[in-house]
């Protein structure tokens, strides 16, 4: 029956062939420091899903951000399991990609023909370092406040164009209600939209051009 | 789906599984033990997978249904007012400030209901609210009736519905009079 829907699906689709290509493609004898690309994506998977769970109760305006995020840990059914998630998740992934990048590197997997992965995976660091910066200022407290205080004064020192970034980031020369509603935008439109586009081009290339052997000594 | 019939496998590129697998055997599945290894670990990917999106999706469903099942902390007893204030036989509409608490949030609400009398001791108190689509009704004097203005329907004095769509009567609250003072039951 199964098989039945399979065969009618795939005649019309070709599902067949794009899942043994991505899935049951050849791969060398490699190890488990292979996994970390796989293990940043699923970490991602659950970010998106706590994230959009998070939306749900979340109020991006300065009176009742803070109010908003202490309901959803301190008195919704397993909030603080949906945040706690969220929370950790965040951290999990910084490291996550980074340990995945130090594995490239070691390895020499950015080398050819393997470039356009490599830049596209910085680029997905950079992606996921933005969206810890934007995802830190909603909670809205001190530590938030203070945070992306730090955090865009450090943009500011950039030569010639600093000052401007800071206040385009901020959207005035201090931060207010309309830095926590740009912050947010970014963190839940903008940077997930760049994030799914550059993940996809991302692994369209590791299934195009396969995945680097262990490299051997006397090579 | 059978993945292991006949599709080319990433074992096969393993040198050191193909030492150990032998080639000649095309269907792992005839292997003594009853389990290859590629069955093994696509078994172990689908209950951790499992595991895991139960995990997340279980507590999922509580998160976003929690607030449903929340009581509002609207007060178990409203006070509408005076009970001398209502005239024996025509409804009076009498207003409640209450609080209605959602989430983290509590907002003052304005509560309209229809008092009735015939004896200035026993009293009705029905909702304004039209039973049909949640519309608010009005007491219309000519009509000797409660008129709804969204798609014209009339309830009688008594609640009951004399025209139009609405499929019950008029909901009553829970009445009693405490030193001359109006209160309905507001929470359930």
């Amino acid at each position: 029956m199964t098989s039945k829907i399979g065969d009618w699906v795939d005649e019309r689709s070709g599902w067949r062939k794009v899942y043994e290509t991505i899935f049951l493609r050849k791969i060398p004898k490699i190890n488990w420091l292979y996994t970390l690309g796989s293990a940043t994506l699923f970490t991602m998977s659950l970010q998106i899903v706590t994230g959009i769970l998070l939306t749900l109760y979340y109020v991006p305006e300065p009176t009742q951000a803070y109010a908003s995020v202490d309901y959803i840990t301190n008195d919704l059914t397993f909030g603080w399991l949906i945040r706690g998630l969220h929370h950790w998740g965040s951290s999990a992934m910084v490291l996550l990609v980074i340990l995945h990048m130090v594995r490239v590197i070691a390895y020499g997997a950015y080398k050819y023909p393997r470039e356009a992965t490599w830049f596209s995976g910085v680029a997905l660091l950079l992606l996921t370092f933005s969206f810890g910066f934007t995802g830190y200022l909603l909670p809205w407290d001190q530590r938030a406040y203070w945070a992306t205080v730090v955090g865009t004064r450090i943009g500011e020192v950039t030569p010639f164009v600093g000052g401007s970034l800071k206040n385009l980031m901020l959207g005035g020369e201090e931060i207010s209600g309309l830095t926590l509603t740009r912050f947010y935008g970014a963190h839940v439109w903008i940077l997930p939209g760049i994030l799914l586009l550059l993940v996809g081009v991302h692994m369209y290339l590791v299934v195009r051009n396969g995945i680097t052997a262990v490299p051997k000594r006397n090579e | 789906m059978n993945e292991d019939a006949d599709l080319p496998v990433a074992d096969q590129a393993d040198s050191e599984a193909a030492a150990t697998v032998p080639q000649a055997d095309p269907d792992p599945e005839s292997d003594a033990k009853g389990l290859s290894r590629r069955q093994m670990l696509s078994r172990s990917v689908a209950v951790m997978g499992g595991a895991i999106a139960a995990g997340v999706g279980v507590p999922a469903i509580f998160y976003i249904a929690g607030p449903a099942a929340e009581d509002a902390g609207v007060a178990e007893w409203i006070r509408l007012g005076a009970a001398s204030s209502v005239e024996p036989g025509r409804p009076t509409l009498m207003k409640a400030n209450i609080e209605r608490r959602s989430g983290y949030l509590t907002t003052n609400e304005e509560l309209s209901v229809f008092v009735t009398t015939d004896n200035g001791t026993e009293f009705t108190v029905l909702s304004n609210v039209c039973t049909h689509l949640g519309c608010r009704v009005r007491w219309v004097d000519e009509q000797d009736g409660f008129f709804c203005p969204c798609h014209n329907a009339v309830f009688n004095a008594d609640g009951s519905v004399a025209s139009g769509p609405p499929p019950s009567p008029l909901d009553e609250f829970e009445v009693k009079v405490e030193e001359s003072q109006i209160f309905i039951k507001g929470a359930s």
